[in-house]
């Protein structure tokens, strides 16, 4: 989904790569201008070095336009608060001293585990495009994809 | 910090009798009868018993198989510990019993009857991870671990109910339907494997696959009075696991005794070349460690060194399961077990950073269920809005929040305040491990800080189920093995309810926690921890 990898880079990425992404982005179309200077203030307040005293709390509403998930009011409503205690909570790993300590992204392993990059044939092909809730021929098929303005 | 988020409850630990000989430490006399050891011999394997039955001809795959599924029949409208079950069974069994009376070679898990959660794939069979996503999606593909068990003649039964994607610690969460406690109808089985746990606890199945990322498989193992075995991060290949945080991910295995979890395990271990992430490190032959109680030495376990771990035994744990988890101790120490306390300093920052870290990476993994290719799909004139109502209908609250948090923690300009701090935390846990590990053979701990509760009574309050994870988070931050198995009895339900002890063993070191596992159960007397409301299969 384009969302997700979308926010790989997002993440990844400095400040001004973040507003061209977000500019382009298809679904902002109609309000990314003020997405835009949202990503701005937080990237000049938190790009490099974190202050925590002025994390932002969350914006349910636009978390779940960035997420492809859509709420209806009372999910909003209900979700918003559970989440803002959450993050909250998460607040208190802002105190903890971890610098020079290197983060860990997973266990430790061994590498060179990686197959060689070659495509193979899967048997079972009927079976994968019985799961495919809409196709025509070899094509999935999707709405259109284009916004209308 | 646990103390603000899980008030104490009082609980006395039931008077449980110890193994032969061994000194008394609290008052023993039993009342309960579920733990009278003079009824009870120690637990045996139902996959050795199997594997004996079946080729000294005493009994057949399908006779098991009929008992097995006549037992969910009968139980099942109470437990609700499974999605699916099979319609291939008897079959199975029937080619197994043929290939037996031809005098052909069967696989070590003939006839072995097992449960697998609904978020590991099975082909052809719904594999739903209990969203509403994904129903009546069938996989085409079987996961590795899956595949294994059918090559060694295991029989699939059916697909354990859960929380919805493993996200949730009382398979409350499930689209489907909530899995009652076998111990006390009215509590949960704990989460997210809690179908896979009650089943084993029920004998609906014999054995069974879960998956553990923050305590998944250990939890509810405690709650349901069974043994849950999570594995070294990379034992197991996880492809066909739908991945929820796959750093954290496992797939670990359900029995009802040290043996059968440990069988279990072997038969689902190895490298993958489908999963990058598994290990291409030996996997010992566990059952050699096995052994009968009648070779047992008076200090079976002389020698091995074991840390308690000190802040596990801090202010918002029960005080039933405290008091369970020292008898337990002293019954190590009995063993011939060296046990001493260790203190792991970043013990408590683990939650937080488990969440920040699960519900990132979830955020991400997640982003597959677009209701394109598979699954349940919302029509929309528009592919931006077919996404946003597939996954807002198809996901359930608790999926939606977490991966909303994980979108929060991964934005822009927040990912150095939330995911890599998390990460940074990581790396202080498992050095803390180590150092611990360094100077003991095994860690142990409760595996939660209560027995099991009501079913409803946490459903609302996420960061009260959080803190129910506090035992079991780090282990899966540090990657490391380790074993729950039943060691006591709490007040509760109509006869007491279980309380788990977790080992924790260095990376790849499961061969440890098996024999220590093995030896603790076995010579725990009284502990045929057989749930009161379920007669057994006859």
């Amino acid at each position: 989904m384009a969302t997700r990898a979308l926010l790989a880079v997002l993440s990844a990425s400095p400040p001004r790569m973040i507003r061209i992404k977000v500019s382009t982005f298809p679904s902002s179309s109609s309000s990314s201008s003020i997405k835009f200077q949202r990503h701005i203030t937080i990237a000049r307040c938190f790009s490099s070095d974190t202050n925590p005293s002025v994390l932002q709390p969350p914006d349910v509403s636009r978390l779940a336009e960035t997420a492809r998930i859509s709420l209806t009011p009372s999910e909003i409503e209900e979700c918003g608060a559970k989440i803002r205690q959450v993050i909250d909570w998460f607040g208190q790993l802002q105190q903890v001293d971890v610098s020079s300590v290197e983060p860990a992204i997973r266990a430790e392993m061994e590498g060179g585990n990686l197959r060689e990059d070659a495509p193979e044939t899967f048997e079972n092909r009927e079976s994968i495009r019985a799961s495919i809730p809409s196709f025509d021929e070899v094509y999935l098929k999707v709405p259109k994809v284009l916004n209308k303005e | 910090m646990l103390s603000t988020l899980q008030p104490p409850r009082s609980l006395t630990l039931l008077p449980f009798r110890r193994f032969h000989g061994s000194k008394t430490i609290a008052s023993l006399a039993s009342s309960s009868p579920t733990l009278d050891a003079s009824s009870v011999s120690p637990p045996q394997s139902q996959i050795l018993t199997t594997r004996r039955s079946l080729l000294s001809g005493e009994t057949t795959a399908s006779e098991i198989a009929k008992s097995y599924l006549s037992r969910i029949r009968l139980t099942e409208p109470q437990l609700k510990c499974f999605l699916h079950v099979s319609e291939n069974v008897l079959k199975e069994a029937q080619e197994i019993d043929q290939r037996i009376s031809r005098g052909e070679e069967v696989g070590p898990l003939a006839g072995v009857v097992i449960g697998v959660k609904d978020n590991i794939c099975t082909e052809g069979m719904p594999s739903t991870a209990a969203s509403r996503i994904l129903e009546h999606y069938r996989p085409p593909f079987d996961a590795t671990a899956v595949k294994k068990i059918k090559e060694m003649g295991g029989i699939v039964v059916g697909k354990t109910n859960m929380d919805e994607f493993g996200m949730g610690s009382t398979t409350e969460a499930s689209a489907f339907q909530v899995t009652a406690n076998p111990w006390d109808l009215t509590r949960v089985p704990g989460g997210s494997s809690g179908g896979s746990a009650a089943a084993v606890a029920a004998n609906q199945c014999m054995v069974s696959l879960g998956s553990d990322t923050g305590g998944s498989v250990r939890q509810p193992a405690s709650f349901c009075g069974v043994v849950g075995l999570k594995p070294t991060y990379g034992r197991v290949s996880r492809f066909g696991l739908m991945a929820y945080a796959s750093s954290l991910d496992v797939i670990g295995c359900f029995g009802s005794t040290v043996a059968d979890a440990g069988m279990l395990l072997h038969a689902v271990s190895g490298y993958d070349r489908f999963d990058s992430t598994s290990s291409k490190q030996d996997v010992p032959e566990f059952e050699s460690q096995f052994l009968s109680m009648d070779s047992f030495e008076s200090k079976p376990l002389k020698g091995v060194r074991v840390g308690l771990i000190r802040e596990t035994l801090e202010e918002g744990v029960d005080s039933g399961v405290r008091s369970a988890t020292q008898e337990a101790a002293s019954h190590l120490e009995a063993l011939g077990c060296l046990v001493t306390e260790v203190s792991l300093p970043s013990f408590s920052l683990g939650l937080p950073a488990y969440y920040v870290i699960a519900s990132s990476e979830s955020s991400s993994n997640l982003s597959r269920y677009d209701g394109v290719r598979y699954g349940n799909q919302v029509m929309a004139d528009e592919l931006n809005k077919l996404y946003d109502c597939s996954r807002g209908q198809g996901f359930g609250g608790e999926v939606k929040m977490r991966i909303l948090m994980g979108t929060y923690a991964l934005s822009a300009g927040y990912y150095d305040a939330y995911y890599k701090r998390a990460q940074q935390v990581r790396t202080l846990i498992r050095k803390d491990f180590k150092a611990a590990l360094d100077h003991n053979d095994i860690l142990i701990s409760p595996a939660a800080p209560s027995a099991a509760y009501k079913i409803g009574e946490k459903k609302d309050d996420p960061l009260a189920m959080y803190a129910g994870d506090i035992m079991t988070v780090n282990v899966n931050l540090a990657g490391l093995p380790a074993i729950v198995l039943p060691c006591g009895l709490v007040e509760g339900g109509p006869s007491g309810l279980p309380v788990g002890l977790q080992m924790i063993g260095a990376a790849f070191d499961e061969e440890t926690l098996l024999k220590v596992g093995h030896i603790f159960e076995q010579t725990l007397n009284g502990s045929g921890f057989v749930p009161p409301t379920l007669p057994n299969v006859a």
